[in-house]
């Protein structure tokens, strides 16, 4: 049996799920300051009448480590950074103790100024002196070449309670990115590690002998022990467990949109025959661009409860909101009342829809049902022009071979799963707007939950080689080594699955070969002169976001 | 977090499975390094900095711009279309105000390729600038437009092509064509009789290094575009003149690229040629890019620049002061050139060689020497390779006298041609009949 449990916002979700059943579900309101509190809550209520023992698998999902950034609970991190010539490293300055140290290396990894030893003692002394113990180190191409990082991690030695270096957070070249990635790393690392202790002991308590896992953003898990190094991957997992919850109750083997519609803000996630259409680099925390990567989840701020108001006498339906919708209390109209005045939902005190509709719809001439109907169909076309955007950016993405601009499939979805509170009111709305096939599956408001339970977990890296100079690295896993001269593509490939999958199993996971996934194979001949040198060769392999089951109860009821 | 003041689109297409052979210059490999240069330093992070894929050429888009014979599909892979795509998707970014500039940094290059096209010259086919210009003009009507070549190398391609338009105005800076490839581009070439002042070429001499080309730019360049007045400047962006360039032997260097961009101001640039790969292209690009977004390039350097060392001797630097000036007055005060006049057409016969392909092509212009309009051209061109086609060309404010001799010799019976193009400016038609 599998937990998935959803740390939100505003509430908790859990589910317990035996093979492809569904067994309990719970809801429960989460404690900010207490989550493991609400945790043990949802815990309580599902593992009711079940023996805990056959738990397998829990993954959590928690807003931790996200909310420990956006409200600024995080410990100081010594920023230690080598940038050299190009965008000057000062752009990226972040925290309170961010020090510049020169040196520099090029984009083939080659060292083109040493390291400043004077620079590092007296960075590393200042932040001795303010008594910080958590550090993120990043240096420019370190990818290539890892030595100055690896360097400045030797000259902390004991003073460090915890160091990220930039070249472990991945493969991928992005100097900004991999700076605010250790950084956000670094100072959420005592935060989640006081947590994970707590979550462990606690599930002692429920007798619960699972393997533990956390989500990550791209909708996949990683075990709790792998968290414990790299925090900063739980955060804004919420959104990716949906859309694996939505995932968990339909095949997605087509081109398929996805829309979960919440009070404030829908989200829209797009799939690919298959795949979750992932941020091209990583997503942004506090719009700092990071190389976590994720599912690219577009934000819209229609809700239930958006404001519907006048802007320059035309109907306008959101982004604010002012509190819940008349009929469950507040005193502005919102998009819920308008849909109760049409008759295409009765939610609550519809008699209040109608007065807050009626009032503003007779301020500005017009009566109820037509303010109601510009109403919603503001917030509808809204939600179609943000969909036909996703559509066409994706569509638009950057290649960057001939055979791409020529082959390159055109992602075409036809088809629409929306979850959420008033899903089933827009059903046919949104199919009339947007031509195509509506499906509103019966979630009962856990989709994220079903969504942590069965999701898998993902991973991912990147390999380049460099015969001409005999050198072989996969940055994320630390591995920098010397190559053959005759080392060719298909041999990266081989070499690129296999070093994934036997990190996977170093962490207990247990993936075959065929999942793993070649997203890319290039290889250069690198001439020096007029004669070849060698190959530069580039491999990205990755374990996708993927279900391991799929409920065939979705649609039964549970009680909550 | 860095911010472009002026908003950049940058069509990026390496062209990772293209190549002209596997150890020529042009291959795969090109824009490895540019593109880890962008990414490490996170170049499309920057907030109005934003990357796009290219269009796709199509027969007509190439047609507007060049007589390629025997046919379009005969001259043009893919890859031409797809790079000269790249740079009608800048043009478009620009005009339609989705970005403020735009930089096609797009393989393989094209300012070799001139009206007449009958294989590769210098790595070119097609001309991707004429090609972006005639579509500009296409879609957006008639345009003052400057090209400024900032290539090492003449651009003789694009010289061609707008030798009688007075419309374009065409300046090349390059190293002396006394000293490199293709061996022209010299002040006295400086337009067909339709068009004079309007090509300006300022041959440099080889070792010019930052402060004689900014010099030159800042004293010819830059007053002659005051004067033109264009509605849009194009930098054709070679990236050749580079201290480490392995086919070329300039002294300029990344932060002189990007000085460069800064005074030109240019509302698209596109790549051409430029071979030092992992030397210069990730730093050159890098001070284009920021440099065209109005950002701060200061710290963009190669790890081995040496300003001291790359510094023009005093004479060099003496030799292009004293050019400057009348490369200035070539252009208020143009020279009428040695114009052959048979009848009431100018005529042109040349031998063009195309070192690529090893094609040598005969041609002969005839261009109507017309009292209201440029004058409809004729141009007779055959090959080594190939039996003579005949291009016809109506310019766009065509008188109609010039549009009936136009259309009468496209439309003329016989075999004297293989091929005959219409390439109609006035009407917008572009066309091919076959021989008969």
């Amino acid at each position: 049996m599998r937990i998935g449990i959803d740390i939100g916002g505003t509430h908790t979700d859990g589910v317990l799920i035996d093979g492809t059943r569904l067994v309990a579900a719970a809801k429960s309101p989460t404690d900010r300051d207490n989550l493991l509190e609400s945790i043990n809550r949802v815990l309580h209520a599902i593992l009711a009448g079940q023996d805990p023992v056959r738990v397998r698998t829990l993954n959590l999902s928690t807003t931790l480590s996200t909310n420990a950034i956006v409200t600024g609970r995080i410990d100081p991190v010594g920023m230690l950074v080598v940038g050299g010539p190009g965008i000057a490293a000062s752009n990226y300055r972040i925290g309170e103790h961010f020090h510049l140290i020169y040196g520099s290396l090029d984009h083939l990894g080659t060292e083109t100024s040493a390291l400043d030893e004077q620079d590092l003692e007296e960075a590393i002394a200042a932040c001795r002196d303010r008594g910080v113990k958590c550090f993120g180190v990043a240096t420019k191409f370190s990818p290539r070449n890892p030595a100055h990082e690896n360097r400045i991690h030797e000259a902390l030695a004991d003073q460090a309670d915890f160091v990220s270096l930039g070249h472990l957070v991945s493969g991928q070249l992005n100097f900004g990115r991999r700076i605010h990635t250790v950084y956000y790393n670094s100072a959420v690392w005592r935060t989640f590690r006081s947590f994970a202790g707590a979550l462990s002991a606690s599930l002692k308590g429920f007798d619960l002998q699972a393997e533990v896992n956390i989500l990550k953003a791209d909708g996949g898990t990683m075990p709790l022990a792998r968290a414990l190094d790299a925090p900063v991957q739980s955060i804004f997992s919420g959104p990716a467990a949906s859309v694996m919850g939505i995932l968990a109750t339909h095949s997605a083997s087509e081109d398929l949109l996805m829309l979960d519609i919440g009070g404030t803000t829908s989200d829209i996630a797009l799939f690919a025959a298959g795949d979750p259409l992932l941020e091209r680099e990583g997503i942004a925390i506090e719009g700092r661009p990071t190389l976590v990567r994720a599912i690219h989840v577009e934000s819209i701020g229609i809700g239930g409860d958006s404001l519907i108001h006048f802007e320059n006498d035309a109907v306008k339906t959101g982004p604010q909101r002012l509190g819940p919708c008349m009929a469950s209390g507040g005193s502005e109209p919102t998009l819920m009342d308008a849909l109760n005045v049409l008759g295409l939902a009765a939610f609550g005190e519809v008699q209040r829809s109608r007065e807050g509709i009626a009032a503003l719809a007779e301020g500005h001439g017009s009566t109820a049902e037509r303010l109601a109907q510009e109403a919603v169909d503001a917030a509808v076309n809204a939600i179609a022009a943000k969909i036909e955007a996703l559509v066409r950016m994706v569509n638009a993405k950057p290649v960057y071979t001939i055979h791409e601009i020529l082959e390159d499939r055109e992602i075409r979805p036809n088809k629409l799963i929306v979850i959420g509170g008033p899903a089933a009111v827009f059903k046919s709305l949104l199919a009339a707007r947007l031509g195509m096939e509506v499906i509103v599956p019966p979630l009962h408001g856990v989709a994220n939950a079903i969504g942590a339970a069965l999701t898998r977990t993902t991973s991912y890296l990147a390999l380049t080689a460099n015969t001409s100079r005999g050198q072989l690295s996969v940055p994320s896993l630390g591995i920098f080594r010397k190559v053959q001269r005759g080392f060719g593509l298909e041999d990266a490939i081989g070499e690129a699955k296999n070093l994934l999958k036997a990190d996977l199993e170093q962490a207990g996971i247990d993936i075959p070969t065929e999942d793993i996934q070649i997203t890319q194979a290039d290889t250069f001949n690198m001439v020096e002169g007029s004669y070849t040198s060698g190959k530069n060769i580039r491999v990205v392999a990755q374990v996708r976001p993927a279900v391991v089951a799929r409920l065939d109860n979705a649609a039964d009821p549970v009680s909550f | 977090m860095l911010k472009a003041q002026t908003s950049l689109g940058v069509i990026f297409f390496p062209a990772f499975d293209w190549a002209i052979s596997p150890t020529h210059p042009e291959r795969e490999e090109r824009l490895l390094y540019t593109q880890d240069q962008f990414r490490e330093e996170g170049l499309f992070d920057v907030e109005g900095i934003t990357e796009h894929r290219p269009l796709f050429a199509t027969d007509l888009d190439i047609m507007r711009a060049h007589f390629c014979f025997p046919s379009v599909q005969a001259i043009c892979t893919e890859s031409h279309r797809i790079s000269a795509g790249g740079a009608i998707q800048a043009a478009r970014l620009v005009l339609e105000g989705e970005t403020r500039r735009a930089f096609a940094l797009v393989r393989p290059p094209g300012h070799h390729a001139m009206k007449v096209v009958h294989g590769n010259r210098g790595f070119c086919n097609i001309n991707i600038e004429a090609v972006m210009v005639e579509w500009i003009r296409e879609h957006y009507g008639r345009k003052r437009i400057a090209i400024v070549d900032t290539d090492c190398h003449h651009g003789d391609g694009t010289q061609d092509i707008y030798w009688h338009d007075p419309d374009v105005l065409f300046i090349s800076l390059h190293q002396d064509g006394r000293t490199l490839y293709p061996g022209s581009g010299f002040p006295y070439e400086n337009g067909g009789p339709r068009a004079l002042g309007k090509t300006i070429n300022i041959p440099l001499p080889p070792r010019t290094s930052d402060e004689g080309y900014l010099y030159a730019l800042e004293n010819v360049v830059l007053p002659i575009l005051a004067d033109f007045k264009p509605d849009l400047v194009i930098n054709s962006a070679g990236q050749d003149n580079h201290y480490s360039d392995p086919i070329t032997n300039m002294q300029f260097s990344a932060q002189g690229y990007a000085r460069l961009n800064e005074l030109l101001k240019p509302d698209i640039a596109v790549l051409e040629g430029g071979y030092s790969i992992k030397g210069a292209l990730p730093y050159v690009n890098l001070g284009i890019c920021l440099a065209m977004a109005g950002c701060d390039y200061s710290a963009v350097r190669e790890p081995d620049y040496n300003a001291a060392a790359l510094r023009e001797e005093p004479e060099t630097m003496e030799y292009i002061k004293q050019s400057c000036g009348p490369l200035l007055d070539g252009y208020l005060h143009p020279a009428m050139g040695d114009f052959e006049k048979q009848g009431e057409f100018f005529v042109r016969e040349r031998k063009i060689y195309y070192d690529t392909d090893g094609i040598l092509e005969k041609q002969r212009e005839e261009l109507k020497d017309c009292d209201q309009c440029r004058g409809v051209r004729l141009i007779k061109s055959g090959s080594s390779h190939l039996l003579t086609c005949l291009g016809v060309e109506l310019p766009i404010d065509c008188c109609p006298a010039c549009e009936r001799e136009g259309y009468d010799a496209f439309q003329r019976k016989g075999n004297e041609f293989l091929v005959t193009q219409l390439l109609d400016q006035k009407n917008k038609q572009y066309r091919y009949r076959p021989k008969e």
